[in-house]
């Protein structure tokens, strides 16, 4: 096992048992190696999303292994499993999910107060440098109900960026962007792995995010079908 | 593990989502408000004025009372005559003897108490019914034969005088100490000269030496001091008869036992004044029973407004429960989120809700009502003990932490990626 592989997957299968027992994830093995970015695609119910959540911590319901940063996950407790997301993965999902009642800037900072590492200064110094690589800086003040869909999920990309996650973890996050905001995201993702050697895995329909990517996993049934 | 900016960005979030829901919020704090508002204000009412009463029933009722009780059945005269055979035998009306209400060797009993270490006044009595004459104007009476110095030391009787001085009862032969509303029927005043009749028919003519005003109506209205002597004269009886001893104890609490330890010692009956008020504390047992109930009552429906709207914020907010936990905020953060606002909650409803009690009881006991009933009473006594605060400030924050634990429970649990999936 070399060391540049950020993530490794070992034979990992997960069974749904509801409503009928249904396997949705069939003896997948994988790698991603640091700085890679990678994307998983597959018909709508292969199986992407599940396994994207058993790869990046949030669900540990799974048979097999998967190390993380060196990390067996199944490991940790689940607070410990807590601080793991919180210091080494961001999450970009579909739909936003910032918290609407607050400000642009809040949302952002959320991570990095539960890091607890930085002073108030030092994260808003932080959240102001990242929303502005994002080009939503001016907006840091608004409510976050208030941006359009693209300017919130840039914020999103930037929040999830707020404690130098190793791995950026994303589920079709231009799913609900239109292919103007998409091409800019997608700019984004580009610049942060050729600039900041960003390690990104991201689920996708979409083929432009494919063309891009250093490398594509294709599912179909809950099995690896192909790598390119 | 709980970073002051941490706990800030918490109490922030719960802070966002009750402003969020600004009615409910405000809907459930007065829910809290109003059961402590209750609680205190009932409180205070009621047991100020069980405790005015028990005052003055305590400071009116003996410690312990010894007396020579008369049992209704008494063994027939004839019982023992002829008892061999079926003769028929008929006495009719056979009366009870007055002298057995009498105290034997009454002074030596009250002697011998008096050396008790326990016991802080004994004072004898010699009570009976009587007529006092005004001129034309005449009213029934409670002649009650005092040593006016004991009695004062057991029942503050110079405490209660409202004209007139209690000494005089030693220093002149006929003296009478009048209840006020006794006086005001008759029309009398301080050093004007009534008679007394007795059943027996004895007829003494008294000098009004000051008038009592206790608060107890049935007392004020029918009560009259006057000398034991005087008393023997009335009911024609000799220097050593009483029918009843008082005694004051040094600790109030030790009445039960002292007074079952006096009963088997002296063979007469020895109430403590709990059984000789035993109605009166059942009642208000009662009382305070059913002010319980209602009150808990209150709170257990505030707890419920917490309840619900908590379960509505957090059903609500289930995507920025996932956000929050997908970026590694723990259980407990999101816990301690919900927790927060039950607290907010209850907390400020409960200290509004003492605010309030304590003005409402302010108000009721500033309105003069000038009651005439069982006591007489100008202002309502509320009671303002801060125990009542403590205890209904603390009974809304249990009912606000038992009502926000299961729902900041719940939402700890939610699995973020069946949130995040079924948007
Ligand atoms: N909690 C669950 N219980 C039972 N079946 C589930 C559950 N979650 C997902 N599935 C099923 O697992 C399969 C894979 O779901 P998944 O969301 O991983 O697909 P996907 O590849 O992401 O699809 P899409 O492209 O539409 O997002 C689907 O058939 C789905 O219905
Ligand atoms: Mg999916």
């Amino acid at each position: 096992m070399q060391s540049n592989h950020i993530i490794v997957a070992n034979h990992v299968s997960k069974v749904f048992t509801d409503p009928v027992d249904f396997r949705v994830l069939d003896d997948i093995s994988l790698t991603v190696d640091k700085g890679e970015f990678v994307v998983l695609v597959g018909p709508s119910g292969s199986g992407k999303t599940t396994l994207m959540y058993a790869l990046s911590t949030l669900d540990t319901e799974y048979e097999g292994t998967i190390t993380v940063d060196g990390t067996d996950i199944a490991s940790l407790s689940p607070n410990q499993l807590a601080q793991f997301r919180n210091s080494t993965i961001g999450f970009v999902f579909q739909f936003h999910y910032l918290l609407p009642d607050f400000t642009v800037l809040d949302n952002v900072s959320l991570p990095a107060i539960k890091a607890g590492v930085w002073s108030a200064d030092e994260i808003e110094e932080r959240a102001m440098k990242n929303l502005q690589l994002l080009g939503v800086a001016d907006q840091a003040r608004k409510r976050s109900s208030r941006l359009s869909g693209g300017q919130q999920q840039r914020v999103a990309i930037a929040r999830a960026l707020m404690n130098n996650p190793k791995i950026l973890f994303g589920d079709e996050p231009t799913g609900n962007l239109d292919s103007k905001n998409t091409s800019m995201v997608l700019d984004i993702l580009r610049d942060l792995k050729a600039e900041f050697n960003q390690t990104i895995l991201m689920v996708t329909h979409d083929l432009q995010f494919a063309e891009r990517a250093d490398r594509v996993i294709a599912i179909r049934d809950g099995r690896i079908v192909n790598h390119e | 593990m709980s970073s002051p900016l941490r706990s800030n960005a918490l109490v922030k979030i719960a802070w966002v989502h009750l402003v969020s829901k600004k009615r409910q919020t405000i809907v459930a704090m007065l829910g809290v408000m109003f059961g402590v508002t209750v609680f205190i204000f009932q409180a205070g009412l009621l047991t100020g004025l069980q405790n005015y009463f028990i005052e003055k029933t305590v400071n009116t009722t003996a410690h312990i009372h010894i007396y020579n009780e008369l049992r209704a059945e008494r063994p027939h005269v004839l019982d023992n005559v002829r008892a061999y055979d079926s003769t028929w035998k008929v006495v009719r009306n056979q009366k009870p003897r007055d002298e057995e209400r009498r105290l034997r060797n009454g002074y030596q009993i009250l002697r011998v108490l008096e050396q008790d270490p326990r016991v802080e006044g004994v004072a004898p009595y010699l009570g009976l019914q009587g007529i006092v004459r005004f001129g034309t104007a005449q009213q029934a009476a409670t002649l009650a034969g005092v040593d006016i110095l004991r009695e004062d030391q057991l029942f503050r009787v110079r405490e209660n005088l409202i004209d007139g001085d209690m000494l005089r009862m030693q220093t002149i032969p006929n003296g009478i100490i009048l209840g006020s509303g006794l006086a005001d029927k008759l029309g009398v005043q301080v050093d004007d000269n009534l008679a007394i009749i007795s059943s027996k028919g004895v007829v003494l003519d008294m000098k009004i030496v000051a008038i009592s005003k206790t608060g107890i109506t049935a007392q004020d209205n029918t009560r009259a001091y006057i000398t034991i002597r005087n008393a023997q004269r009335l009911l024609q009886q000799s220097g050593t008869y009483i029918t009843d001893i008082n005694i004051r104890l040094r600790d109030v609490n030790a009445a039960q036992t002292i007074a079952a330890e006096y009963q088997s010692r002296y063979q007469y009956r020895a109430e403590d004044w709990v059984a000789a008020n035993a109605n009166i504390f059942g009642v208000f047992r009662i009382q305070n029973i059913t002010i319980t109930f209602v009150i808990i009552s209150i709170l257990v429906v505030s707890g419920f407004g917490i309840f619900n709207i908590l379960m509505t914020i957090i059903y609500e907010k289930m995507p920025d429960i996932a956000i929050l936990k997908a970026m590694g905020y723990r259980n407990r953060d999101i816990s301690t989120i919900f927790v927060i606002e039950s607290l907010v909650i209850g907390v400020t409803g409960g200290l509004l809700g003492l605010l309030l009690g304590f003005i409402a009881s302010v108000i009721m006991s500033s309105i003069p009502l000038n009651i005439q009933g069982f006591v007489s009473v100008q202002f309502l006594t509320i009671n303002f003990n801060p125990v009542f605060y403590l205890v209904a400030f603390g009974f809304a924050l249990l009912s606000t932490a038992i009502a926000g634990y299961f729902p900041a429970r719940k939402a700890s649990r939610f699995d973020p990626v069946e949130i995040i999936r079924s948007r």
